[in-house]
Protein backbone atom coordinates (compact mmCIF):
# COMPACT_ATOMS: atom_id res chain seq x y z
CA UNK A 1 0.00 0.00 0.00
CA UNK A 2 1.59 3.34 -0.82
CA UNK A 3 -1.15 5.36 0.33
CA UNK A 4 -2.77 6.68 -2.72
CA UNK A 5 -6.01 6.34 -4.09
CA UNK A 6 -6.84 4.81 -7.63
CA UNK A 7 -9.57 5.84 -9.38
CA UNK A 8 -12.91 3.49 -9.41
CA UNK A 9 -15.16 3.95 -12.67
CA UNK A 10 -18.42 2.27 -11.76
CA UNK A 11 -20.51 1.19 -14.89
CA UNK A 12 -24.42 1.07 -13.90
CA UNK A 13 -27.86 2.45 -15.27
CA UNK A 14 -29.81 2.43 -12.17
CA UNK A 15 -29.11 5.29 -10.04
CA UNK A 16 -30.56 3.29 -6.50
CA UNK A 17 -27.74 1.08 -7.16
CA UNK A 18 -25.30 3.83 -7.92
CA UNK A 19 -26.62 5.49 -4.51
CA UNK A 20 -26.07 2.60 -2.47
CA UNK A 21 -22.53 1.84 -3.77
CA UNK A 22 -21.48 4.76 -3.60
CA UNK A 23 -22.87 4.98 -0.12
CA UNK A 24 -21.22 1.87 0.27
CA UNK A 25 -18.05 3.39 -0.69
CA UNK A 26 -18.20 6.77 1.23
CA UNK A 27 -17.64 4.45 4.54
CA UNK A 28 -14.61 4.08 3.57
CA UNK A 29 -13.79 7.72 2.09
CA UNK A 30 -13.56 5.93 -1.50
CA UNK A 31 -16.65 7.75 -3.17
CA UNK A 32 -14.59 10.64 -4.03
CA UNK A 33 -12.55 9.00 -6.72
CA UNK A 34 -15.18 7.45 -8.26
CA UNK A 35 -16.88 8.39 -11.88
CA UNK A 36 -20.11 6.48 -12.79
CA UNK A 37 -21.24 6.16 -16.32
CA UNK A 38 -24.68 5.60 -16.81
CA UNK A 39 -24.57 3.08 -20.12
CA UNK A 40 -21.95 0.80 -21.89
CA UNK A 41 -21.48 3.38 -24.19
CA UNK A 42 -20.40 5.67 -21.51
CA UNK A 43 -18.12 3.54 -20.46
CA UNK A 44 -16.51 3.45 -23.83
CA UNK A 45 -16.66 7.23 -24.26
CA UNK A 46 -15.03 7.71 -20.51
CA UNK A 47 -12.10 5.17 -21.83
CA UNK A 48 -11.46 6.15 -24.94
CA UNK A 49 -11.38 10.03 -23.87
CA UNK A 50 -14.57 10.74 -26.27
CA UNK A 51 -17.75 12.88 -25.80
CA UNK A 52 -17.99 14.52 -22.45
CA UNK A 53 -14.78 13.04 -21.64
CA UNK A 54 -12.75 15.16 -24.68
CA UNK A 55 -10.49 16.79 -21.26
CA UNK A 56 -9.82 14.02 -18.72
CA UNK A 57 -6.18 13.32 -18.81
CA UNK A 58 -6.10 9.53 -20.50
CA UNK A 59 -5.03 7.44 -17.29
CA UNK A 60 -7.06 4.57 -16.94
CA UNK A 61 -9.30 3.93 -14.15
CA UNK A 62 -7.45 1.14 -10.98
CA UNK A 63 -10.72 -0.66 -11.69
CA UNK A 64 -13.93 -0.76 -13.27
CA UNK A 65 -17.09 -2.18 -11.61
CA UNK A 66 -19.26 -3.07 -14.41
CA UNK A 67 -22.86 -4.24 -14.75
CA UNK A 68 -23.54 -6.58 -16.96
CA UNK A 69 -27.19 -5.54 -18.31
CA UNK A 70 -26.87 -2.23 -19.62
CA UNK A 71 -28.61 0.19 -21.63
CA UNK A 72 -26.79 0.71 -25.36
CA UNK A 73 -24.09 -1.47 -25.11
CA UNK A 74 -24.21 -4.10 -22.59
CA UNK A 75 -21.61 -4.99 -19.91
CA UNK A 76 -19.83 -8.09 -21.81
CA UNK A 77 -19.76 -6.37 -25.11
CA UNK A 78 -17.45 -3.43 -23.46
CA UNK A 79 -15.77 -6.37 -21.29
CA UNK A 80 -14.84 -7.74 -24.50
CA UNK A 81 -13.56 -4.00 -26.58
CA UNK A 82 -11.83 -3.32 -23.88
CA UNK A 83 -9.66 -6.58 -23.61
CA UNK A 84 -9.36 -6.25 -27.49
CA UNK A 85 -7.71 -2.80 -27.17
CA UNK A 86 -4.11 -2.32 -26.49
CA UNK A 87 -4.20 0.75 -24.51
CA UNK A 88 -7.16 -0.47 -21.91
CA UNK A 89 -6.85 -4.43 -21.80
CA UNK A 90 -4.71 -4.32 -18.36
CA UNK A 91 -7.67 -2.08 -16.42
CA UNK A 92 -8.81 -4.66 -13.89
CA UNK A 93 -12.78 -5.39 -14.42
CA UNK A 94 -14.97 -6.65 -11.72
CA UNK A 95 -18.59 -7.81 -12.71
CA UNK A 96 -20.56 -6.63 -10.46
CA UNK A 97 -24.20 -7.68 -11.02
CA UNK A 98 -27.47 -9.26 -10.08
CA UNK A 99 -26.57 -12.20 -12.53
CA UNK A 100 -26.56 -15.37 -10.81
CA UNK A 101 -26.47 -17.11 -14.31
CA UNK A 102 -23.65 -19.63 -14.79
CA UNK A 103 -23.69 -18.93 -18.37
CA UNK A 104 -23.05 -14.84 -17.52
CA UNK A 105 -20.42 -16.25 -15.68
CA UNK A 106 -18.56 -18.08 -17.78
CA UNK A 107 -19.17 -15.71 -20.53
CA UNK A 108 -17.40 -12.88 -18.21
CA UNK A 109 -14.17 -15.43 -17.15
CA UNK A 110 -13.39 -16.49 -20.79
CA UNK A 111 -13.97 -12.39 -21.65
CA UNK A 112 -10.92 -12.73 -18.94
CA UNK A 113 -12.99 -10.62 -16.34
CA UNK A 114 -10.56 -10.16 -13.25
CA UNK A 115 -13.48 -10.82 -10.47
CA UNK A 116 -17.39 -11.66 -10.87
CA UNK A 117 -19.83 -10.61 -7.78
CA UNK A 118 -23.26 -11.19 -7.72
CA UNK A 119 -24.57 -7.87 -5.55
CA UNK A 120 -26.35 -9.66 -2.55
CA UNK A 121 -29.89 -8.44 -1.55
CA UNK A 122 -28.89 -7.88 1.55
CA UNK A 123 -27.80 -4.56 2.52
CA UNK A 124 -24.96 -5.49 4.70
CA UNK A 125 -23.65 -7.89 2.55
CA UNK A 126 -24.21 -5.45 -0.37
CA UNK A 127 -22.28 -2.79 1.52
CA UNK A 128 -19.12 -5.20 2.56
CA UNK A 129 -18.87 -6.75 -0.78
CA UNK A 130 -18.70 -3.19 -2.44
CA UNK A 131 -16.18 -2.07 0.39
CA UNK A 132 -14.18 -4.79 0.03
CA UNK A 133 -14.23 -4.86 -3.30
CA UNK A 134 -13.64 -1.11 -3.13
CA UNK A 135 -10.28 -1.57 -0.81
CA UNK A 136 -9.03 -4.04 -2.29
CA UNK A 137 -9.04 -2.95 -6.03
CA UNK A 138 -8.44 0.97 -5.33
CA UNK A 139 -5.86 0.42 -2.25
CA UNK A 140 -4.39 -2.63 -1.70
CA UNK A 141 -4.06 -3.71 -5.19
CA UNK A 142 -1.10 -2.20 -7.40
CA UNK A 143 -3.20 -1.58 -10.80
CA UNK A 144 -1.37 -2.03 -13.89
CA UNK A 145 1.40 0.82 -14.87
CA UNK A 146 -0.63 4.00 -16.39
CA UNK A 147 -3.49 3.72 -13.78
CA UNK A 148 -4.79 7.09 -12.56
CA UNK A 149 -3.58 7.73 -8.98
CA UNK A 150 -4.34 10.54 -6.39
CA UNK B 1 -47.98 -55.13 -75.19
CA UNK B 2 -46.70 -58.71 -75.24
CA UNK B 3 -49.65 -60.90 -75.34
CA UNK B 4 -48.46 -62.86 -72.73
CA UNK B 5 -48.08 -60.30 -70.45
CA UNK B 6 -50.33 -60.87 -67.26
CA UNK B 7 -51.39 -56.82 -67.92
CA UNK B 8 -52.65 -57.69 -71.34
CA UNK B 9 -56.34 -58.84 -71.99
CA UNK B 10 -56.91 -59.02 -75.31
CA UNK B 11 -60.19 -60.18 -75.26
CA UNK B 12 -62.46 -59.41 -72.51
CA UNK B 13 -65.76 -58.96 -72.19
CA UNK B 14 -68.07 -61.47 -73.06
CA UNK B 15 -69.66 -60.88 -76.66
CA UNK B 16 -66.48 -59.95 -78.04
CA UNK B 17 -65.25 -63.43 -76.57
CA UNK B 18 -67.75 -65.28 -78.10
CA UNK B 19 -67.58 -63.22 -81.12
CA UNK B 20 -63.48 -63.87 -80.88
CA UNK B 21 -64.35 -67.79 -80.77
CA UNK B 22 -67.18 -67.43 -83.60
CA UNK B 23 -64.34 -64.98 -85.90
CA UNK B 24 -61.36 -67.60 -85.21
CA UNK B 25 -63.23 -70.83 -85.97
CA UNK B 26 -64.80 -68.93 -89.50
CA UNK B 27 -61.06 -67.81 -90.38
CA UNK B 28 -59.93 -71.74 -89.64
CA UNK B 29 -62.52 -72.89 -91.52
CA UNK B 30 -62.04 -70.56 -94.65
CA UNK B 31 -58.13 -71.03 -94.79
CA UNK B 32 -59.17 -75.04 -94.41
CA UNK B 33 -61.58 -74.69 -97.13
CA UNK B 34 -58.72 -72.77 -99.37
CA UNK B 35 -55.96 -75.40 -98.62
CA UNK B 36 -58.56 -78.20 -99.46
CA UNK B 37 -59.12 -75.96 -103.12
CA UNK B 38 -55.70 -76.34 -103.71
CA UNK B 39 -55.01 -79.90 -102.37
CA UNK B 40 -53.56 -79.75 -99.71
CA UNK B 41 -54.87 -82.58 -97.20
CA UNK B 42 -55.12 -82.94 -93.59
CA UNK B 43 -54.53 -79.15 -92.69
CA UNK B 44 -58.30 -78.73 -91.38
CA UNK B 45 -57.97 -80.42 -88.27
CA UNK B 46 -54.87 -78.79 -87.20
CA UNK B 47 -55.68 -75.10 -87.96
CA UNK B 48 -59.60 -75.69 -85.93
CA UNK B 49 -57.01 -76.71 -83.16
CA UNK B 50 -55.00 -73.60 -83.11
CA UNK B 51 -58.50 -71.61 -83.62
CA UNK B 52 -59.70 -73.50 -80.01
CA UNK B 53 -56.23 -72.61 -78.72
CA UNK B 54 -56.04 -69.13 -79.57
CA UNK B 55 -59.77 -68.66 -78.25
CA UNK B 56 -58.63 -70.27 -75.51
CA UNK B 57 -55.80 -68.58 -74.90
CA UNK B 58 -57.08 -65.27 -75.53
CA UNK B 59 -60.98 -65.55 -74.51
CA UNK B 60 -61.73 -67.91 -71.54
CA UNK B 61 -63.59 -70.89 -70.93
CA UNK B 62 -67.04 -70.30 -72.30
CA UNK B 63 -65.55 -68.94 -75.79
CA UNK B 64 -63.25 -71.67 -76.16
CA UNK B 65 -66.27 -74.29 -75.39
CA UNK B 66 -67.85 -72.88 -78.17
CA UNK B 67 -65.20 -72.89 -80.35
CA UNK B 68 -64.65 -76.35 -80.27
CA UNK B 69 -68.36 -77.20 -80.90
CA UNK B 70 -67.97 -74.64 -83.68
CA UNK B 71 -65.20 -76.58 -85.01
CA UNK B 72 -66.49 -79.70 -84.09
CA UNK B 73 -69.98 -79.03 -86.86
CA UNK B 74 -67.63 -77.19 -89.02
CA UNK B 75 -65.36 -79.96 -88.90
CA UNK B 76 -67.84 -82.86 -89.41
CA UNK B 77 -69.85 -80.87 -92.28
CA UNK B 78 -67.05 -79.60 -94.61
CA UNK B 79 -63.76 -82.47 -93.71
CA UNK B 80 -65.32 -85.46 -92.65
CA UNK B 81 -66.52 -88.22 -94.79
CA UNK B 82 -69.50 -88.16 -95.80
CA UNK B 83 -68.84 -84.56 -96.55
CA UNK B 84 -71.59 -81.76 -96.28
CA UNK B 85 -73.58 -83.58 -94.45
CA UNK B 86 -73.06 -84.11 -90.08
CA UNK B 87 -73.14 -88.19 -90.33
CA UNK B 88 -70.05 -89.53 -89.61
CA UNK B 89 -68.44 -92.60 -91.77
CA UNK B 90 -66.99 -95.36 -89.24
CA UNK B 91 -63.13 -95.12 -90.66
CA UNK B 92 -63.05 -91.31 -89.93
CA UNK B 93 -64.29 -91.71 -86.01
CA UNK B 94 -61.95 -92.15 -84.16
CA UNK B 95 -60.03 -89.75 -85.80
CA UNK B 96 -62.42 -87.05 -85.11
CA UNK B 97 -62.74 -88.21 -81.52
CA UNK B 98 -59.04 -87.75 -81.22
CA UNK B 99 -59.85 -84.16 -82.72
CA UNK B 100 -62.65 -83.28 -79.87
CA UNK B 101 -59.69 -84.72 -76.94
CA UNK B 102 -56.90 -82.45 -78.55
CA UNK B 103 -59.13 -79.97 -78.52
CA UNK B 104 -60.88 -79.82 -74.89
CA UNK B 105 -57.17 -80.77 -73.51
CA UNK B 106 -55.97 -77.70 -75.37
CA UNK B 107 -58.88 -75.83 -73.92
CA UNK B 108 -58.93 -77.06 -70.17
CA UNK B 109 -54.83 -76.28 -70.75
CA UNK B 110 -55.58 -72.42 -71.49
CA UNK B 111 -58.33 -72.64 -68.86
CA UNK B 112 -55.86 -73.81 -66.20
CA UNK B 113 -53.32 -71.44 -67.29
CA UNK B 114 -55.94 -68.79 -66.98
CA UNK B 115 -57.09 -69.54 -63.52
CA UNK B 116 -53.13 -69.55 -62.87
CA UNK B 117 -53.30 -65.86 -63.99
CA UNK B 118 -56.19 -64.50 -62.47
CA UNK B 119 -54.40 -65.73 -59.45
CA UNK B 120 -51.54 -64.13 -60.24
CA UNK B 121 -53.26 -60.72 -60.99
CA UNK B 122 -55.15 -61.40 -58.01
CA UNK B 123 -51.54 -61.96 -55.87
CA UNK B 124 -50.42 -58.46 -57.83
CA UNK B 125 -53.85 -56.77 -56.83
CA UNK B 126 -52.90 -57.84 -53.16
CA UNK B 127 -49.64 -56.91 -53.44
CA UNK B 128 -50.34 -53.42 -55.03
CA UNK B 129 -52.60 -52.71 -52.45
CA UNK B 130 -50.37 -53.88 -49.85
CA UNK B 131 -47.54 -51.07 -51.64
CA UNK B 132 -50.25 -48.59 -51.82
CA UNK B 133 -51.26 -49.18 -47.68
CA UNK B 134 -47.47 -49.58 -47.27
CA UNK B 135 -47.11 -45.98 -48.36
CA UNK B 136 -50.08 -44.33 -46.84
CA UNK B 137 -48.17 -45.78 -43.43
CA UNK B 138 -45.25 -44.51 -43.97
CA UNK B 139 -46.44 -40.95 -45.04
CA UNK B 140 -47.68 -41.29 -42.34
CA UNK B 141 -45.34 -41.81 -39.82
CA UNK B 142 -43.25 -39.21 -41.87
CA UNK B 143 -46.42 -37.18 -41.32
CA UNK B 144 -45.77 -37.96 -37.11
CA UNK B 145 -42.39 -37.18 -37.62
CA UNK B 146 -42.73 -33.84 -39.13
CA UNK B 147 -44.64 -33.25 -36.40
CA UNK B 148 -42.34 -34.44 -33.86
CA UNK B 149 -39.96 -32.71 -34.99
CA UNK B 150 -41.98 -29.57 -34.77
CA UNK B 151 -42.89 -30.21 -31.32
CA UNK B 152 -39.32 -30.82 -30.73
CA UNK B 153 -38.85 -26.85 -31.65
CA UNK B 154 -41.45 -25.50 -30.55
CA UNK B 155 -40.36 -27.14 -27.08
CA UNK B 156 -37.03 -26.00 -27.53
CA UNK B 157 -38.32 -22.32 -27.90
CA UNK B 158 -40.43 -22.58 -25.10
CA UNK B 159 -37.18 -24.07 -23.43
CA UNK B 160 -35.38 -21.01 -24.39
CA UNK B 161 -38.51 -18.90 -23.23
CA UNK B 162 -38.27 -20.07 -20.02
CA UNK B 163 -34.56 -19.69 -19.78
CA UNK B 164 -34.63 -16.33 -21.01
CA UNK B 165 -37.73 -15.75 -18.02
CA UNK B 166 -35.52 -17.18 -15.48
CA UNK B 167 -32.72 -14.93 -16.76
CA UNK B 168 -34.73 -12.02 -16.24
CA UNK B 169 -36.17 -12.83 -12.81
CA UNK B 170 -32.39 -13.47 -12.27
CA UNK B 171 -31.36 -10.16 -13.38
CA UNK B 172 -34.15 -7.43 -12.87
CA UNK B 173 -36.39 -8.62 -9.80
CA UNK B 174 -33.19 -9.05 -7.59
CA UNK B 175 -31.97 -5.26 -8.05
CA UNK B 176 -36.11 -3.47 -6.96
CA UNK B 177 -35.60 -5.99 -3.99
CA UNK B 178 -32.10 -4.94 -3.04
CA UNK B 179 -33.38 -1.68 -3.26
CA UNK B 180 -36.19 -1.94 -0.75
CA UNK B 181 -33.34 -3.90 1.85
CA UNK B 182 -31.27 -1.04 1.02
CA UNK B 183 -32.98 1.68 1.48
CA UNK B 184 -35.06 0.61 4.02
CA UNK B 185 -31.99 -0.05 6.47
CA UNK B 186 -30.42 3.22 5.35
CA UNK B 187 -33.89 4.65 6.37
CA UNK B 188 -33.65 2.57 10.25
CA UNK B 189 -29.68 4.38 10.29
CA UNK B 190 -31.20 7.88 9.50
CA UNK B 191 -34.16 8.00 11.63
CA UNK B 192 -33.20 5.53 13.97
CA UNK B 193 -33.74 8.30 16.84
CA UNK B 194 -36.48 9.79 15.85
CA UNK B 195 -38.71 6.92 15.29
CA UNK B 196 -40.98 5.33 17.76
CA UNK B 197 -40.24 1.25 18.34
CA UNK B 198 -43.83 0.53 16.27
CA UNK B 199 -42.45 2.23 13.23
CA UNK B 200 -38.71 0.50 14.16
CA UNK B 201 -40.66 -2.56 13.90
CA UNK B 202 -42.47 -1.63 10.26
CA UNK B 203 -39.04 -1.15 9.06
CA UNK B 204 -37.38 -4.27 10.20
CA UNK B 205 -40.67 -6.38 8.54
CA UNK B 206 -40.36 -4.70 5.33
CA UNK B 207 -36.77 -5.52 5.68
CA UNK B 208 -37.48 -9.15 6.43
CA UNK B 209 -40.26 -9.77 3.89
CA UNK B 210 -37.63 -8.30 0.97
CA UNK B 211 -35.10 -10.71 2.36
CA UNK B 212 -37.40 -13.54 2.53
CA UNK B 213 -38.54 -13.14 -1.30
CA UNK B 214 -34.84 -12.73 -2.37
CA UNK B 215 -34.20 -16.25 -0.53
CA UNK B 216 -37.81 -17.36 -2.25
CA UNK B 217 -36.30 -15.99 -5.61
CA UNK B 218 -33.12 -17.54 -5.57
CA UNK B 219 -34.34 -20.82 -4.63
CA UNK B 220 -36.54 -20.80 -7.22
CA UNK B 221 -33.85 -19.74 -9.91
CA UNK B 222 -31.65 -22.85 -8.46
CA UNK B 223 -34.91 -25.22 -8.69
CA UNK B 224 -35.34 -24.28 -12.22
CA UNK B 225 -31.94 -24.98 -13.20
CA UNK B 226 -31.99 -28.20 -11.95
CA UNK B 227 -34.46 -28.99 -14.57
CA UNK B 228 -32.58 -26.99 -17.79
CA UNK B 229 -28.66 -28.86 -16.54
CA UNK B 230 -27.47 -31.39 -18.00
CA UNK B 231 -27.26 -34.85 -16.10
CA UNK B 232 -23.61 -35.95 -16.69
CA UNK B 233 -24.04 -39.80 -15.14
CA UNK B 234 -21.57 -41.85 -13.75
CA UNK B 235 -21.40 -44.66 -11.33
CA UNK B 236 -21.87 -43.10 -8.11
CA UNK B 237 -20.99 -44.71 -4.35
CA UNK B 238 -23.55 -43.46 -2.48
CA UNK B 239 -21.81 -45.06 0.87
CA UNK B 240 -19.29 -42.76 -0.29
CA UNK B 241 -21.34 -39.83 -1.04
CA UNK B 242 -23.93 -40.14 2.23
CA UNK B 243 -20.38 -40.44 4.21
CA UNK B 244 -19.08 -37.06 2.52
CA UNK B 245 -21.90 -35.08 2.97
CA UNK B 246 -22.70 -36.16 6.73
CA UNK B 247 -19.24 -35.43 7.41
CA UNK B 248 -19.30 -31.69 6.22
CA UNK B 249 -22.92 -31.60 7.44
CA UNK B 250 -22.03 -33.21 10.65
CA UNK B 251 -19.35 -30.18 11.47
CA UNK B 252 -22.81 -27.83 11.70
CA UNK B 253 -23.94 -29.58 14.44
CA UNK B 254 -21.85 -29.09 16.92
CA UNK B 255 -23.15 -29.02 20.22
CA UNK B 256 -25.68 -31.63 19.31
CA UNK B 257 -25.98 -35.03 19.83
CA UNK B 258 -27.16 -36.77 17.14
CA UNK B 259 -26.25 -40.63 16.10
CA UNK B 260 -25.68 -41.34 13.21
CA UNK B 261 -26.20 -44.58 11.29
CA UNK B 262 -24.82 -45.49 7.96
CA UNK B 263 -25.57 -48.46 6.54
CA UNK B 264 -24.30 -50.55 3.04
CA UNK B 265 -25.21 -48.84 0.20
CA UNK B 266 -24.67 -49.73 -3.08
CA UNK B 267 -23.05 -47.96 -6.05
CA UNK B 268 -25.98 -46.44 -8.64
CA UNK B 269 -25.63 -44.88 -11.84
CA UNK B 270 -26.31 -41.26 -11.93
CA UNK B 271 -25.16 -37.16 -11.79
CA UNK B 272 -22.73 -37.46 -8.42
CA UNK B 273 -23.41 -33.28 -7.82
CA UNK B 274 -27.22 -33.53 -8.19
CA UNK B 275 -27.14 -37.23 -5.91
CA UNK B 276 -25.60 -35.05 -3.60
CA UNK B 277 -27.81 -32.38 -3.88
CA UNK B 278 -29.94 -34.91 -2.71
CA UNK B 279 -28.49 -36.17 0.01
CA UNK B 280 -27.82 -32.85 1.45
CA UNK B 281 -31.74 -31.61 1.28
CA UNK B 282 -32.66 -35.01 2.95
CA UNK B 283 -29.65 -35.06 5.92
CA UNK B 284 -30.09 -30.95 6.20
CA UNK B 285 -34.06 -32.13 6.84
CA UNK B 286 -33.46 -34.77 8.90
CA UNK B 287 -31.11 -32.15 11.19
CA UNK B 288 -33.47 -29.33 11.16
CA UNK B 289 -36.06 -31.20 12.46
CA UNK B 290 -34.93 -33.52 15.10
CA UNK B 291 -33.17 -30.16 16.56
CA UNK B 292 -35.29 -30.04 19.62
CA UNK B 293 -34.84 -33.91 20.63
CA UNK B 294 -31.55 -33.96 22.97
CA UNK B 295 -30.33 -36.69 21.39
CA UNK B 296 -31.24 -37.16 17.67
CA UNK B 297 -31.47 -40.81 15.54
CA UNK B 298 -30.26 -40.08 11.53
CA UNK B 299 -30.18 -43.04 9.50
CA UNK B 300 -29.01 -43.76 6.00
CA UNK B 301 -29.59 -46.98 4.48
CA UNK B 302 -30.93 -49.05 1.72
CA UNK B 303 -33.95 -50.27 1.78
CA UNK B 304 -34.55 -53.08 -1.35
CA UNK B 305 -31.61 -53.72 -3.00
CA UNK B 306 -33.52 -56.34 -5.30
CA UNK B 307 -34.76 -55.38 -9.33
CA UNK B 308 -32.79 -52.51 -11.19
CA UNK B 309 -33.02 -50.16 -9.06
CA UNK B 310 -31.53 -49.16 -5.61
CA UNK B 311 -34.18 -47.86 -3.01
CA UNK B 312 -32.23 -45.03 -0.52
CA UNK B 313 -33.93 -44.29 2.55
CA UNK B 314 -32.84 -41.05 5.14
CA UNK B 315 -34.93 -41.50 8.45
CA UNK B 316 -35.07 -39.52 11.69
CA UNK B 317 -36.74 -39.40 14.75
CA UNK B 318 -37.76 -35.66 14.77
CA UNK B 319 -41.31 -33.67 14.39
CA UNK B 320 -42.28 -35.84 11.78
CA UNK B 321 -45.36 -34.91 9.67
CA UNK B 322 -49.01 -36.32 9.37
CA UNK B 323 -49.51 -38.58 6.53
CA UNK B 324 -52.55 -37.34 5.68
CA UNK B 325 -50.52 -34.54 4.21
CA UNK B 326 -48.19 -36.41 2.50
CA UNK B 327 -48.87 -35.14 -1.24
CA UNK B 328 -48.03 -31.90 -0.75
CA UNK B 329 -44.51 -33.05 0.97
CA UNK B 330 -42.78 -32.57 -2.51
CA UNK B 331 -44.44 -29.32 -3.97
CA UNK B 332 -42.72 -26.07 -4.42
CA UNK B 333 -42.78 -23.88 -1.53
CA UNK B 334 -44.91 -26.42 0.02
CA UNK B 335 -44.51 -26.48 3.96
CA UNK B 336 -45.94 -28.60 6.53
CA UNK B 337 -44.36 -26.42 9.64
CA UNK B 338 -44.59 -23.13 10.55
CA UNK B 339 -41.87 -21.14 9.77
CA UNK B 340 -41.51 -20.32 13.33
CA UNK B 341 -40.70 -23.52 13.78
CA UNK B 342 -38.59 -24.56 10.89
CA UNK B 343 -37.10 -21.66 9.04
CA UNK B 344 -36.79 -22.56 5.06
CA UNK B 345 -38.49 -22.07 2.07
CA UNK B 346 -39.92 -25.02 1.28
CA UNK B 347 -37.81 -25.90 -1.76
CA UNK B 348 -36.14 -28.88 -0.60
CA UNK B 349 -37.97 -31.56 -1.24
CA UNK B 350 -38.84 -30.54 -4.19
CA UNK B 351 -35.10 -30.39 -5.63
CA UNK B 352 -35.08 -34.09 -4.63
CA UNK B 353 -38.41 -35.22 -6.46
CA UNK B 354 -36.59 -32.89 -9.71
CA UNK B 355 -33.64 -34.69 -9.66
CA UNK B 356 -35.02 -38.20 -8.85
CA UNK B 357 -37.77 -37.77 -11.20
CA UNK B 358 -34.97 -36.85 -13.75
CA UNK B 359 -33.08 -40.54 -13.27
CA UNK B 360 -36.00 -41.92 -13.67
CA UNK B 361 -36.70 -42.79 -9.96
CA UNK B 362 -39.29 -42.27 -7.88
CA UNK B 363 -39.57 -40.32 -3.91
CA UNK B 364 -41.87 -40.75 -1.16
CA UNK B 365 -42.23 -39.60 2.36
CA UNK B 366 -43.34 -41.85 5.46
CA UNK B 367 -43.90 -40.63 9.12
CA UNK B 368 -45.97 -39.57 11.74
CA UNK B 369 -46.60 -36.56 13.72
CA UNK B 370 -43.54 -36.16 16.63
CA UNK B 371 -42.61 -39.71 15.63
CA UNK B 372 -39.87 -38.44 13.14
CA UNK B 373 -40.35 -39.13 9.36
CA UNK B 374 -38.13 -41.70 6.70
CA UNK B 375 -37.77 -39.79 2.78
CA UNK B 376 -37.36 -42.91 0.35
CA UNK B 377 -35.50 -42.03 -3.29
CA UNK B 378 -34.96 -44.67 -5.79
CA UNK B 379 -32.40 -44.33 -8.27
CA UNK B 380 -31.00 -46.70 -11.46
CA UNK B 381 -28.27 -49.43 -10.14
CA UNK B 382 -25.22 -49.91 -11.78
CA UNK B 383 -24.78 -53.01 -13.56
CA UNK B 384 -22.92 -55.93 -11.67
CA UNK B 385 -19.65 -55.94 -13.07
CA UNK B 386 -19.83 -52.32 -12.96
CA UNK B 387 -20.18 -52.53 -9.44
CA UNK B 388 -16.85 -54.79 -8.95
CA UNK B 389 -14.81 -52.65 -10.55
CA UNK B 390 -16.18 -49.30 -8.41
CA UNK B 391 -15.88 -51.25 -5.03
CA UNK B 392 -12.32 -52.01 -6.07
CA UNK B 393 -10.07 -50.36 -4.30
Amino acid sequence: MNGKLGRILIVEDDPRDVELTLTALEDYKLANEVVVARDGKEALDYLYCRAQFQTRSSDNPAVMLLDLKLPKVDGLEVLKQIRSDEHLKMIPVVVLTSSHEEKDMMRSYQLGVNAYVVKPVDFHDFVNAVKELGVFWAIINEPPPGSMKK
Amino acid sequence: MAPWSLKSRPVSGRILGYGFSVACVAIALGLALVFQRYNFRDVELPLFDLAIALTAWYAGIGPSVLAVALSTVCANYFFVEPVYSFAISGRELPYFFLFIAWAVIVASFAAVRRRIEADLRQARDHLQLEVEQRKQREEEVRKLNRELAKRAVQLEVSNKELESFAYSVSHDLRAPLRHAVGYSELLQKQCASLVDEKAQRFIKTIVEAAKRMGNLIDDLLAFSRIGRAETKKTEVNLEQLAKEVVGEMGQETKGREIAWKIGALPVCYGDRSMLRLVMVNLVSNAMKFTRMRTRAEIEIGCADGSGDEVEVFVRDNGAGFDMEYANQLFGVFQRLHRAEEFEGTGIGLATVQRIIHRHGGKVRGEGAVDQGATFYFSVPKARETKVKAASAP
